[in-house]
């Protein structure tokens, strides 16, 4: 009996390694999943965090951020530095605001705990390497991002209208 | 009518033209032997970059990817870009290895895979030097490697590469034994070592020897696979395992002679099963009627072999050392030596005393 | 260790032919020890005598700071704890602190963090598969495991825009609300999923040589497990009864049907096997947190501040993709635990490896310690 199982095994074995190998020889006959980054780019998500940008008011020619350190606050890495004066008009606005991304791990809070509309994250912007790390700590004037004007955006800013990535249609 | 043959006629009928002309006819067999083996060494070191270009491409379409697509068209020249960076690299190497065989053994493992080519019949006529003992001088000349890749891993002075040449040493001697003995057969039928004798067998026998001997032949892939250290048996340079094993202090030029090495090794032992189970450079069965030369034929069955071995490391996993041995003596050996005695009796049975 | 090192060094004093053991030092760079664990490997030829973890090289002291962090500020560092699975430590962070503070998740939360643990149980099983495979030597599972990986992290993109460090499962609730289309999206995911599983096994599960690598390689007796404080699927490949989801339901576990993946022999082709039956029984788990999730808020009432009461410490855990995960914390009072401590599964499963691989090939270790699902950053934080 042993001889019997001895062979059995051998040809189970067989089998089986026929069984593996038809897996990658049928995807080897399929399409590729792959895309070929510079020069297709996946349109990201929305709520993508990639890069946090201040928004700037150009019909009233100002930053909304009125320099309340909320977002300092909430920061746990402590990565922004930023400072308001109050104007004539009684109210305060930002005069400086510094971010170093080589200490941020885009968690969000800073936007979320922004009450006046001040810090965004720019889904489009996500090839942040730079070639000196001092480039990595961003001004106000670097950080600078104004929201275009279409009424799409405006109607439903919070909906996906991005389509979703190819990995997920394929 | 464009054969193989055809083509080798009408080259060394120019040749020996120019002999006469340049006054050196006498000189001949000497010269002819180098000229056809330098243009097999050319042959060859462009196919062997075409053969990694196609393994990168046959893993990376195994795995859903796309693989070398920069450089020319479908990243083809990839390779070439690789093998001038791996020439102009710098050759690191360790202090204290043993500097001799340090330097000796990269050329040793690619010069005794090479040598292998020399008697493959790519056609009817087309080969550097037809050996009445063809199977025997391959086997003997592809034994070189382990040489090459024990002096590697003991030279390098590294601890990794040491544990790749110890068991580089016990894989490649066990694994000899039953390709040695699955090719015996083969021997037996034909009654010649010669491999275009074993092709021209197959021819009048008007059969591949696939069919009665695909036993031998899984065996032999599985032992050449082996040989030629590559993966599920590639335990020698195990990455996930011993990093790069024997090559892992070897950088630049050095290291591309073992990388062209194991890719040599895999097309000698490809040809050999072609020429062996597959008839070398015979039409498939009905048809002959294309008149498509032998060559091509040779060249098509040998890419389907070296993609099924592609296709096996891509897919199965690695085994053990120790399991490994197990697989070859315990596996391998007796059955090749049981297909040995089948073989025996049923030629025996069907044709008499002799199989001729 | 480092006399150990220095020893090696020495000759051995009688004789010139001495043998001496043949110390290799595997790590911290190394293809199979996963980032950057150092193993000192003692061997005999090609049998290992003693193998030695080596910890510290990814310390980042997570747990010091979070003493200097409020409590939401936390939940970014546990993202870092363990970054193959971060939605799990999101969670064992914020219910802990939930229960410590007495805040009840609303029942949108609950179910949506259900389908994101798993999710991410799922996405971590698919790298844990794929590395433990090419451990063994197979590499084409690893790019099958992490295309379908990416598929789910496009899933977390879409919900809360990162793919790594999610930072979505808060105290009180989630992030954010899922986005209409993730619902259909996500069954979408499923059903593709669900077939792969087979692929993945007809590529590994009864391959004569993956059999060869891990049938009885690697035993873990129950006793020896439970003693040694493995947990998680090491453990449940042991036969034990080990999962949190089922002894100490947290979330709405008690509330789905799920079966708890046991296999008995202990060795690493268990471990792979319950691993694979999970991911099944995480596929059912989302499918049905899906059929339950209802419109309503996704947070809790919280006071803007959020204070532990003083001299207050809890212990909680949960099942993380690689097994307990405990968070252990002391409120002081003040906005800022006086004290966390995680209690990670990688680091506890760690420990059996010297006495798994003790007499076993060298190749075994790269086995043993894949069929543990050991990740780095979670044995040192």
């Amino acid at each position: 009996m042993g001889i019997v199982r001895y062979f059995r095994n051998i040809l189970a074995g067989l089998w089986n390694l026929l069984v593996g190998l038809s897996v990658t020889t049928k995807y080897f006959f399929k399409g590729t999943t792959t895309q070929q980054y510079p020069e297709e780019r996946l349109p990201l998500p929305v709520r993508s965090r990639s890069m946090i940008k201040l928004i700037y008011d150009d019909e009233k020619d100002q930053f909304n951020c009125v320099a309340c350190l909320m977002c300092m606050k909430a920061c746990p890495n402590s990565c922004i530095k930023l400072e308001g004066v109050r104007q004539a008009d009684g109210k305060r606005r930002m005069t400086t605001f510094k971010l170093d991304f080589s200490t941020c791990i885009f968690c969000g809070y800073c936007v979320e705990a922004c009450g006046f509309d001040a810090l965004t994250f720019v889904s489009e912007e996500y090839e942040n390497s730079v070639y000196k790390r001092g480039s990595l700590l961003q001004d106000e004037q670097a950080m600078k991002w104004v929201r275009p004007h279409s009424p799409a955006a405006e109607a439903a800013p919070i909906e996906n209208t991005a389509p979703a990535t190819a990995g997920a249609q394929s | 009518m464009l054969t193989g043959e055809n083509i080798v006629q009408l080259v060394s009928g120019l040749l020996h033209w120019a002999y006469a002309q340049a006054g050196i006819s006498s000189l001949a067999g000497v010269i002819d032997p180098i000229i056809s083996a330098v243009v097999m060494f050319g042959f060859i070191a462009v196919f062997v970059m075409f053969l990694v270009w196609m393994e990168r491409k046959v893993s990376a379409h195994m795995q859903s990817r796309i693989g070398p697509n920069r450089v020319g068209p479908l990243g083809l020249l990839q390779t070439v870009a690789d093998a001038i960076k791996l020439t102009i690299k710098e050759d690191v190497k360790p202090v204290n290895r043993d500097k001799v065989p340090y330097f000796i053994a990269p050329i040793v493992a690619f010069v005794a895979t090479f040598m292998g080519m020399v008697v493959i019949p790519f056609d009817k006529g087309v080969v550097v030097q037809d050996l009445n003992v063809g199977i025997l001088y391959i086997i003997a000349i592809t034994g070189f490697t382990v040489i090459a890749i024990l002096t590697a891993g003991w030279s390098s002075n590294n601890k990794y590469a040491l544990l790749g040449g110890f068991r580089s040493a016990a894989q490649i001697i066990s694994y000899e034994v039953s390709l040695v003995l699955s090719v015996v057969p083969i021997i037996m039928i034909t009654g010649t070592l010669s491999l275009s004798g074993i092709v021209e067998y197959q021819k009048q026998a008007g059969y591949w020897f696939i069919l009665p001997q695909i036993v031998a032949f899984l065996i032999f892939i599985t032992s050449a696979t082996a040989e030629a250290n590559r993966a599920p048996f590639d335990i020698p340079e195990a990455e996930s395992e011993l990093i790069g094993g024997f090559h892992t202090e070897y950088s630049g030029v050095k290291f591309a002679m073992f990388f062209l090495g194991e890719y040599i090794a895999v097309v000698v032992s490809s040809a050999v099963a072609v020429t062996l189970f597959l008839g070398g450079w015979l039409p498939l069965p009905y048809l002959d009627f294309l008149h498509i030369p032998g060559f091509v034929w040779f060249l098509a069955k040998l890419l389907l072999v070296i993609y099924l071995i592609m296709a096996f490391r891509w897919t199965f996993p690695r085994l053990r050392v120790d399991q490994l041995m197990d697989f070859g003596w315990k596996v391998l050996i007796p059955i090749s030596i049981i297909n040995i005695l089948a073989t025996a009796v049923v030629w025996f049975c069907l044709y008499g005393k002799g199989a001729q | 260790m480092t006399d150990l090192l220095l020893s090696q060094v020495k000759l051995s004093g009688e004789s010139q032919f001495g043998t001496d053991e043949y110390v290799v030092n595997m790590g911290p760079q190394h293809p199979a020890t996963h980032g950057v664990l150092r193993l000192i490997v003692k061997l005999d030829g090609e049998t290992v005598k003693e193998t030695i973890p080596v910890l510290g090289y990814l310390h980042r002291s997570i747990e010091k700071i979070s003493e200097n962090r409020t409590y939401p500020q936390c939940i970014t560092y546990t993202d870092r704890v363990d970054y193959v699975s971060a939605m799990s430590v999101n969670l064992a962070f914020a219910l802990a602190t939930e229960r410590l503070m007495g805040i009840e998740a609303p029942a949108r939360a609950q179910w949506l963090r259900m389908v994101f643990v798993e999710l991410q149980r799922l996405a971590s099983h698919l790298l844990w598969m794929g590395a433990f495979a090419g451990d063994i030597g197979a590499l084409t599972p690893f790019l099958y495991g992490l295309r379908e990986r990416e598929r789910i992290l496009d899933l977390f993109e879409m919900t809360c825009g990162q793919r790594l460090t999610y930072n979505y499962i808060r105290i009180g609730g989630v992030m954010i609300d899922v986005l209409p289309e993730f619902v259909p999206k996500c069954r979408a995911f499923l059903d593709y999923f669900e077939p792969k599983i087979a692929e993945y096994e007809g590529l590994l599960t009864y391959n004569p040589i993956f059999l060869e690598r891990t049938k009885g390689v690697g035993v873990i007796s129950p006793e020896v497990g439970i003693n040694a404080g493995i947990c998680g699927p090491s453990l449940r490949g042991s036969g034990v009864s080990c999962d949190v989801r089922k002894q100490q339901p947290y979330l709405f576990y008690d509330q789905v049907k799920f079966n708890e993946c046991l296999e008995t022999a202990g060795d690493c082709w268990s471990r792979y096997k319950v691993r694979m039956n999970e991911m099944r029984e995480s596929i059912s788990i989302i499918r049905q947190s899906l059929d339950r999730l209802e419109p309503g808020p996704i947070e809790a009432k919280m006071p803007p501040v959020l204070k532990a009461p003083t001299n207050s410490e809890i212990y909680s855990r949960i099942e993380s993709s690689r097994g307990e995960m405990g968070v252990y914390l002391v409120g002081d009072g003040t906005a800022k635990p006086w004290k966390v401590k995680y209690r990670c599964a990688s680091f506890s499963n760690l420990y059996l490896l010297d006495e798994l691989t003790r007499g076993w090939k060298v190749a075994d270790i790269m086995a043993v310690l894949g069929s543990l699902d050991m990740i780095v950053p979670e044995v040192d934080r």
